[in-house]
């Protein structure tokens, strides 16, 4: 009986491991998406995080100002794709796959350069048991204060009717452009904090691809959890959870790439509508153009 | 070709060279290394001997398949982010199927270009299908779909259809007649890369002058104009984005019939998402898009050559190609992709 009480504390302990960065990049993302700017570039976002905080991290032997170096890099990887979003109108999908693989590269050029070594960074300080746990705990808080900010305050309000229909937004009084950029900014600094978690509170080092995608599957919980801070969250608990699941069902002959699918094949039963009425914001990924 | 289709793609090709020049210099000197040093290993390593040349052919081959595809959804006003997941497909397909047919050459390849090219299509008809009659965003949709082809392609070579019990990610060879025929001897050029050229030139006729694509450009122009004039807009997405599929799957079955003669998990590489800036550089004209997959085949098959000559990270290539394509991302691709 107690092995069993361990083993569903150890899974549920591995579920909110697994779950933390992904709620922070899927906060980013609902940020982002309800401005109405899609943000494919989460993944990027998570990358530069991980990897600037472990740089900075390695440089200051502080792991506190390597976090506050990821969150800034988060914030200006989703800057250029605000700006490109919103000032030049450019396709943001097209700018965030751009993003991503820009991140990828620049982190593998970057590893070279600074530790003369391809693949993985050297050791760095990272935050330890007790920083870990603040920074989960802090990804609940986050899920709680971005839905009270996006629902009770009229800067939420603001960037929900960017989302839902900027021009009228604009006619309102409301400037459609500045309220998307600084909703994808902000959206890139709370999403940074996941790679950040990656990299300075899971582990303690960068090494190429170590985000894994987490960034698209963030996008999934962003859908299945309904462009909701606390759907989100959800979602991406959800999805964690399966991760945690995952060694345990492998011994149970379920196939492990099964398992990594799910939440992909969540997110394409949610967005096909087979999953109860699902709405983006009308305006998501729409160009606002100036008349 | 339109005056002011020219003037674009002539701006464009520029933004292109001086983000590979700029950048690329820049990064070098931060590897301290000169950037003339740099790009002469690169161009070296692209054009020195006979055997590199075809090696450029064959990235600008690998990169045209895909990018032909992408631009006949973009075209069509929908964004077909998932050639990787239907390039891989495609290449698992030609695979397996390849490695088990006992059938004489001139039979074994095609059916082995056709099974890549229906598995590639079908892989791009769901995200068409989910599109057309559920309204769901063909964008998330073809993403997601990425990460499940792989997955798939992984799962189907490791269990079920594992070949040869090697316990490898990989198929089974390709007998001798199932791969297709070298181009140039002692080479991996294979005639993929003239069957992509003449694709090139029948997708050009069918989008310029056929009904069927002008239909399909209709509905990415004006698809509020195309359905008032009777254009099924459902099916048109549809078929777009299986055709779509069919060119990224082609592309696989062609990678695995003509140079690694068998399919492996790592096939792509990232191929599908490379071509995506190849399709917008080409502006979405298929002639342009074989002056650029070259442009980028130059690139990628250089890059190895300036890692190992010229001690530069062959990243930077692949950080050069993001930029390209967030700077690229600013033209007006299509008028509107939102109404149904």
């Amino acid at each position: 009986m107690n092995a069993t009480l361990a083993t569903i504390l150890a899974i549920l302990g591995l579920t909110l491991v697994k779950a933390t960065p992904l709620i922070y990049a899927a906060l980013g993302g609902v940020l982002s998406e309800r401005s109405g700017v899609v943000n494919i570039g989460l993944e990027g976002i998570l990358i530069a995080g991980a990897f600037t905080a472990v740089v900075v991290s390695g440089a200051t032997g502080s792991p506190l100002l390597g976090a506050l170096a990821g969150i800034v890099a988060g914030m200006l990887l989703a800057a250029i794709l605000a700006f490109a979003a919103t000032r030049l109108g450019v396709d943001q999908i097209v700018a965030g796959t751009g993003v991503n693989i820009a991140a990828l590269a620049a982190a593998a050029f970057g590893l070279v350069l600074v530790y003369h070594q391809p693949g993985a960074s050297h050791e760095v300080p990272a935050f330890g048991r007790s920083g870990e746990t603040v920074l989960i705990v802090l990804a609940f808080v986050a899920a709680a204060a971005l839905h009270f900010v996006l629902w009770r305050t009229p800067w939420g309000l603001r960037v929900r009717a960017c989302g839902e229909d900027p021009s009228a937004a604009e006619a309102a009084g409301i400037d459609a452009l500045r309220t998307r950029f600084w909703a994808v900014v902000i959206g890139g600094a709370i999403a940074s904090l996941g790679g950040v978690y990656l990299s300075l509170a899971e582990l303690d080092l960068y090494s190429d691809g170590m985000t894994a995608g987490r960034g698209f599957i963030a996008l999934a919980a962003v859908i299945f959890g309904r462009w909701t801070p606390l759907g989100a969250t959800g979602a991406a608990l959800f999805f964690g959870f399966f991760a945690a699941l995952q060694y345990s069902l492998q011994r149970a002959g379920v196939p492990t790439e099964l398992m990594q699918a799910l939440p992909y094949l969540a997110a394409l039963v949610a967005l096909a509508g087979f999953a109860g009425r699902v709405r983006a914001p009308a305006s998501d990924g729409v160009p606002y153009v100036r008349p | 070709m339109s005056a002011a289709l020219r003037t674009r793609a002539v701006r464009d090709l520029a933004v292109v060279i001086v983000l590979v020049f700029g950048v690329g210099s820049i990064a070098m000197l931060l590897a301290h290394v000169s950037p003339l040093v740099g790009f002469s290993a690169l161009f070296d390593g692209a054009f020195g001997t006979r055997s590199e040349l075809a090696e450029t052919l064959v990235q600008t081959t690998n990169l045209l398949f895909p990018a032909l595809g992408i631009a006949v959804a973009f075209r069509a006003g929908l964004f077909n982010i998932g050639a990787e997941g239907q390039l891989i497909l495609g290449g698992f397909a030609a695979g397996w199927l390849g490695a088990q047919l006992p059938l004489p050459g001139y039979l074994a390849v095609p059916m082995v270009l056709l099974a890549g090219t229906l598995a590639g299509g079908a892989w791009g008809a769901i995200p068409g299908f989910l599109r057309a009659r559920f309204g769901a965003n063909e964008v998330i949709a073809t993403l997601m779909l990425n990460v499940v082809a792989f997955l798939l392609a992984t799962y189907l070579v490791n269990g079920p259809l594992q070949q040869g019990g090697g316990g490898a990610s990989e198929t089974a060879a390709l007998p001798k007649a199932a791969q297709l025929p070298n181009l140039i001897p002692d080479s991996q050029l294979t005639w993929a890369f003239v069957l992509a050229l003449v694709l090139a030139v029948a997708l050009r006729w069918v989008l310029a002058r056929t009904v069927f694509g002008y239909e399909l450009r209709a509905a990415g122009d004006a698809p509020e104009a195309a359905k008032r004039a009777g254009i099924d807009l459902g099916r048109t997405a549809f078929v777009a984005m299986a055709i779509s599929g069919a060119f990224a799957g082609l592309g696989g079955a062609t990678i695995v019939a003509g140079g690694l003669h068998r399919f492996n998990t790592g096939l792509s590489q990232g191929i599908g998402f490379i071509a995506i800036a190849v399709a917008l550089v080409g502006n979405l004209h298929p002639l342009w898009i074989v002056v650029a997959a070259f442009a980028f085949g130059v690139l990628q098959s250089g890059a190895i050559a300036m890692q190992v000559d010229a001690g530069v990270p062959k990243d930077v290539v692949s950080l050069v190609i993001g930029l390209v394509i967030i700077a690229l991302a600013g033209r007006r691709i299509v008028a509107s992709r939102r109404s149904t």
